[in-house]
């Protein structure tokens, strides 16, 4: 009996530990670029630019992304010879650390910065993490570049914040209005277990609603942790709706539409923005795509200076540039001419205050127009929603900035 | 009805890749009375190995899972010779821990050699197929007929082959077997063989419906280990059953109870069956540790 007890223990005890290994996989990494090229012959001063998010795990990709805009912005700054404040000249220089899209590492991450690199501004691409350095960012000083759409990051009255994309409660509306103009108003929600998914779904289930839509199943599940999506899809058509909300990243949104297709759904999709379309084209065929909604690609703009930096991106990254990468290259420029524009390298809130001064701008390092930053810290630019059509990308909506 | 006839058949895809998963598992377990936790990387591995023939190598999908089957036969040999073979004569929980070792360097390996994104398998056989309202696509009817047949075929390798029924006896007793003149050095490497290219051949069956990335494996490996507990540790025919009873348990959980209940659904029988029976489902007495 003793050792049956034994052996049950023991197998429990395996289980929760694999479940920890399963949620936290790989071990902590640290990728930096500062390795001693200080500058010596001329009297070029330093100012470090911090970078907090994932390098590894699911979302390496992802943070590369963003950290590829940054970069991109940096080089061609410190190609023209920096940045002049009080006639000192300055060249930037970026300190990426990896949190594997986990809040407390980013936290980590961030005071090192602070404190080991003195950096004034810092890049977290994740809401987890944005709102674990919302807790201190004003008492340690330092500007918080956040890339998330979460509406909630500009609601929590920090003055040290700059949401960098469009939130997301500005697609919500617009997309329900075209995938119910065309398919019907029976809506069927998929969302991903993340907080950030989940938050989605609620905003579409609201819009939906108020243009007369009625929202026939609810069905969260783990686009990152589930081997197969059939049974969910298969639960969610068993409810007859006329479009489904598909709040994963594009690889598996991709692999749930393709499934719903393959067991004879014919209506549309609404998907996040991460359910990038460019991405998902590459994976699935173009006539299972066909009624996805989406924001548009950014390459897929038709606007000779977005075709200017596709061009010049492509060149250097041997890669089509998304949404990651142009905001955070155009946040990064902005940030320098904040500081230019308050004469000031040091000071997060004056440099913050410099960057308000100098919007809006557009054209060369700003293919798309940056109108302002809100009060709350939000950048102001607009954007569009698009439904897929067999290759096409020629159905686009503008969605100008607003902020419920 | 529909919906749950339908529920079953994606039930019996899912069991099928657990059970060759498991299979693999339970019978690494039987010889070397320690699960192999690295065995659900092997499945990722195979997975890759699929991924790269048919897309690099433009192989035929068959001959990309055969592929698979050999590449993986040959890393289990590895893995016993590098990992398990120096530790023979070790406590139990050296083992332990060189399994779970081996299990993180095979994934994080395999996030610096192919990096962390989603890749997915070109679907050979995509076609729907409509059966009375039932859909089903060509892959997941030859992921349901292949299992069954490779069960068949392990039955029929232990059973009326020396070489299997060595393996057995070795699983019911170590120095029994050398006793009777059994190679177990010999043995020891088999079972990592048999055990290696059936979770090649899993990856390689599920890869078309599933998407392939490095922690799949860690996924598949935990609930390859609820199986061969609810079925027995070392038990094949509990790996089986074990593993249609989770496949179908989580499908139908997810429809009718609750999705975000689906994974409780799973260990809640995992608590029932091995409150009435600790041993799991098929255990052959319980062994040591």
């Amino acid at each position: 009996m003793n050792r049956k007890k034994r052996l049950v223990m023991l197998c429990l005890g395996i289980i929760f530990t694999l479940t920890l290994l399963v949620a936290g996989c790989g071990s902590p990494k640290e990728t930096s670029n500062n390795s001693g090229e200080t500058e010596t012959k001329t009297e070029t001063k330093t100012i470090n630019i911090g970078w907090s998010g994932p390098l590894s795990g699911g979302a390496a990709l992802y943070g590369q992304d963003t950290v590829l805009g940054v970069k991109m912005a940096i080089d061609e700054i410190n190609g023209q010879g920096g940045i002049t404040v009080n006639d000192q000249k300055y060249s930037f220089n970026l300190i990426t650390l990896d949190d594997q899209y986990m809040p407390n590492l980013a936290a980590n991450n961030a005071r090192r910065l602070k404190l080991e690199n003195q950096a004034p501004v810092i890049f977290v691409p994740h809401s987890g993490g944005i709102f674990a350095l919302q807790e201190f960012n004003q008492t340690d000083n330092f500007l918080l570049a956040a890339f998330s759409s979460d509406p909630k990051i500009t609601e929590r009255g920090n003055n040290l914040t700059l949401r960098i994309p469009p939130p997301y409660d500005m697609f919500s509306e617009p997309f329900s209005k075209m995938a119910m103009d065309k398919f019907g108003k029976k809506l069927a929600l998929l969302p991903s277990t993340t907080a950030y998914s989940k938050d989605w779904a609620v905003r579409i289930d609201a819009a939906w609603k108020k243009l007369g839509g009625n929202v026939v199943t609810n069905i969260p599940f783990d686009y990152n942790k589930e081997t197969d999506f059939t049974t969910y899809v298969s639960k969610a058509l068993a409810a007859k709706p006329d479009v489904i909300f598909v709040g994963g990243t594009a690889q598996p949104s991709a692999m749930v539409i393709k499934q719903a297709r393959q067991l004879g759904f014919k209506g549309g999709f609404i998907t996040t923005e991460t359910g990038n379309l460019t991405r998902m084209e590459t994976l699935i065929s173009a006539q299972d795509l066909t009624g996805v909604v989406s924001i548009l690609p950014f390459a897929k703009y038709d606007d000779p200076g977005i075709s200017t930096y596709v061009d010049k991106f492509k060149s250097k990254n041997s890669k089509v540039p998304v949404w990651e990468n142009v905001w955070n290259y155009e946040s990064m420029w902005l940030i320098a001419k904040g500081m230019e524009k308050a004469q000031n390298v040091d000071d997060p809130s004056k440099i913050f205050e410099g960057m308000k001064q100098s919007l809006p701008l557009n054209g060369d390092n700003f293919p798309v127009e940056l109108k302002g930053i809100d009060s709350k810290g939000g950048l102001m630019a607009d954007s569009s929603a698009v439904m897929y059509d067999n290759g096409k990308y020629n159905n686009s909506v503008k969605i100008p900035y607003n902020t419920k | 009805m529909d919906l749950f006839i339908q529920q079953l058949v994606n039930g019996l895809t899912l069991g099928s890749i657990y059970v060759l998963v498991a299979l693999g598992l339970t019978l690494i377990y039987g010889i070397m009375e320690v699960p192999n936790f690295a065995h659900g990387n092997m499945y990722m591995v195979g997975a890759y190995v699929t991924f790269f023939m048919m897309t690099v190598y433009d192989v035929n999908y068959w001959l990309a899972a055969l592929i698979a089957a050999v590449v993986l036969a040959l890393l289990g040999i590895l893995l016993e010779r590098m990992v398990f073979h120096p530790l023979r004569n070790a406590p139990s929980v050296n083992k332990f821990i060189a399994a779970l070792g081996t299990m993180l360097f095979m994934e994080a390996l395999a996030r610096v050699f192919w990096g962390s994104e989603y890749r997915q398998i070109p679907a050979v056989y995509d076609n729907v197929i409509n059966l009375w309202g039932i859909i089903v696509t060509e892959q997941r009817l030859i992921v349901i007929a292949s299992t069954i047949l490779l069960i068949i075929a392990l039955n029929w390798f232990l059973k009326r082959t020396i070489i299997g029924s060595s393996i057995e006896a070795m699983a019911q007793s170590r120095e029994g077997a050398s006793l009777v003149g059994i190679n177990v050095n010999m043995v020891a490497i088999l079972t990592f063989v048999v055990a290696s290219s059936l979770a090649g051949a899993a990856a390689a069956l599920a890869g078309p419906i599933f998407l392939v990335y490095p922690s799949m494996g860690s996924l598949i490996i935990m609930k390859a280990f609820v199986i061969i507990v609810i079925g027995g540790m070392g038990s094949i025919p509990g790996a089986v059953l074990g593993g249609y009873i989770l496949g179908i348990t989580e499908s139908m959980g997810a429809t009718y109870i609750s999705t975000d209940y689906k994974d409780l659904v799973a260990f809640l029988l995992l608590v029932l069956i091995l409150s009435v029976k600790p041993t799991g489902l098929f255990a052959k007495g319980a062994k040591q540790w």
